[in-house]
């Protein structure tokens, strides 16, 4: 592949680097197992770079290739040693911005989040990045009632978390 | 406001706080190899189509092979079977590779699982085939080493224990061909199970959960 293509590629995915390593603080548990996923995830998606067309945001591109990696092709299952010792990036919260009660609010929401199965975790990703429903049923592949009926679940769920 | 709301605006906010990699680290990673499930699905189906076939590359067993197939007077039939084999084979070979270039990390969640899965299952039809060939020729080698005396030379060319008679010995021989028969086939779908089944453990884990979700 030529050159100008692999300095696009790079420059783009420079970019939007935010949207993988979002996707891999979601889905793994330490900081190797981030990187791994965040490696499989770049070597997907500048496979499959010739074929994006730019008929669609690059970004756009990026969240279903990225989720795609991180829910199916992604073969180290999570690694469960050292969760305790590996404080991830969300749930650093700026104490300043919130008052307690919504400081330790937000805490236990990230890690319910985390305890979510992955096809869960990939709709409240999404939600959280903002997508509509249209967005969030072609990525995962299942009807736009059935993405919202889900997120119904997934809300009360973690409703009873919050408020045991 | 929505619990999840409250989530939202703060994950917005995560952006500077989240790794940071450069324009070199990236451009490194391009290069790296990948380690898909699909990838090992693939490594792992070439090998089941070439490995029992490289038996015949040594030339010992090869000519014993050949021998032990063809040398009777059920040759003709071995060499029918062995025909029809590889054309089935080369079938599965074909619809492998046509599902396989299906496979697409830029096809929605649900299709590209689907997609995986039906071309784990052309390997799956693929290995069962060729396990059930493998007991039927092992147990049709049975028979024929009971119905016919030259087989039994050729498979046991020296000569016989001085206190065994040769129909004793013709029973031993062909128990242990059906022993040989059914350990040989049930270690190797066992060896192929318990390989798929930890491959794609995760991954059918997920599609039922997607599928259930359309119920």
């Amino acid at each position: 592949m030529s050159k100008e293509l692999e300095h696009a590629f790079v420059t783009e995915l420079e970019n939007n680097q935010n949207i993988v390593h979002k996707v891999c603080t979601l889905y793994t548990n330490d900081k190797d197992a981030h990187n791994d996923l965040f490696q499989e995830i770049t070597i997907q998606l500048w496979k499959a770079y010739p074929k994006f067309r730019g008929d669609s945001k690059f970004s756009t591109w990026m969240y279903r290739v990225s989720l795609n990696t991180a829910i199916t092709l992604y073969r180290k299952s999570k690694r469960k040693v050292s969760t305790q010792s590996y404080e991830s990036v969300i749930f650093k919260i700026k104490a300043d911005e919130y008052d307690e009660t919504e400081e330790l609010q937000l805490k236990l929401m990230y890690k319910a989040v985390k305890q979510l199965g992955d096809i869960d975790k990939a709709l409240v990703f999404l939600y959280l990045e903002d997508k509509d429903y249209t967005e969030i049923s072609e990525t995962l592949g299942i009807s736009e009632v059935n993405a919202r009926v889900k997120m119904n679940r997934i809300k009360k769920k973690l409703k009873t978390i919050l408020n045991p | 406001m929505d619990e999840l709301d409250i989530l939202k605006k703060d994950w917005q906010k995560k952006g500077d706080e989240l790794p940071k990699l450069s324009y070199n680290d990236i451009y490194k990673m391009i290069w790296k190899k990948s380690s898909s499930i699909v990838k090992w699905i693939f490594i792992i189906s070439i090998l089941e189509f070439v490995l029992p076939n490289l038996l015949f590359l040594f030339p010992g067993t090869r000519e014993h092979l050949l021998k032990m197939y063809y040398g009777n007077s059920y040759g003709t039939f071995f060499m029918v079977i062995s025909f029809l084999q590889y054309l089935v084979i080369f079938y599965f070979i074909f619809q492998f590779y046509k599902r396989y270039k299906e496979i697409s990390v830029l096809d929605d969640s649900k299709t590209l699982m689907k997609n995986i899965i039906r071309t784990r299952k052309t390997v799956k039809y693929y290995v069962i085939f060729s396990l059930g060939m493998l007991l039927f020729i092992m147990l049709a080698q049975a028979l024929t080493v009971y119905f016919d005396p030259n087989m039994l030379v050729t498979v046991y060319q020296q000569e016989l224990p001085p206190n065994i008679t040769p129909d004793k010995f013709k029973s031993i021989m062909v128990i242990t061909f059906v022993i040989v028969a059914l350990a040989t086939t049930a270690l190797f779908a066992l060896i192929y199970f318990l390989l798929y089944g930890l491959l794609l453990k995760k991954l059918n884990k997920n599609y039922f959960e997607l599928k259930k979700m359309e119920i």
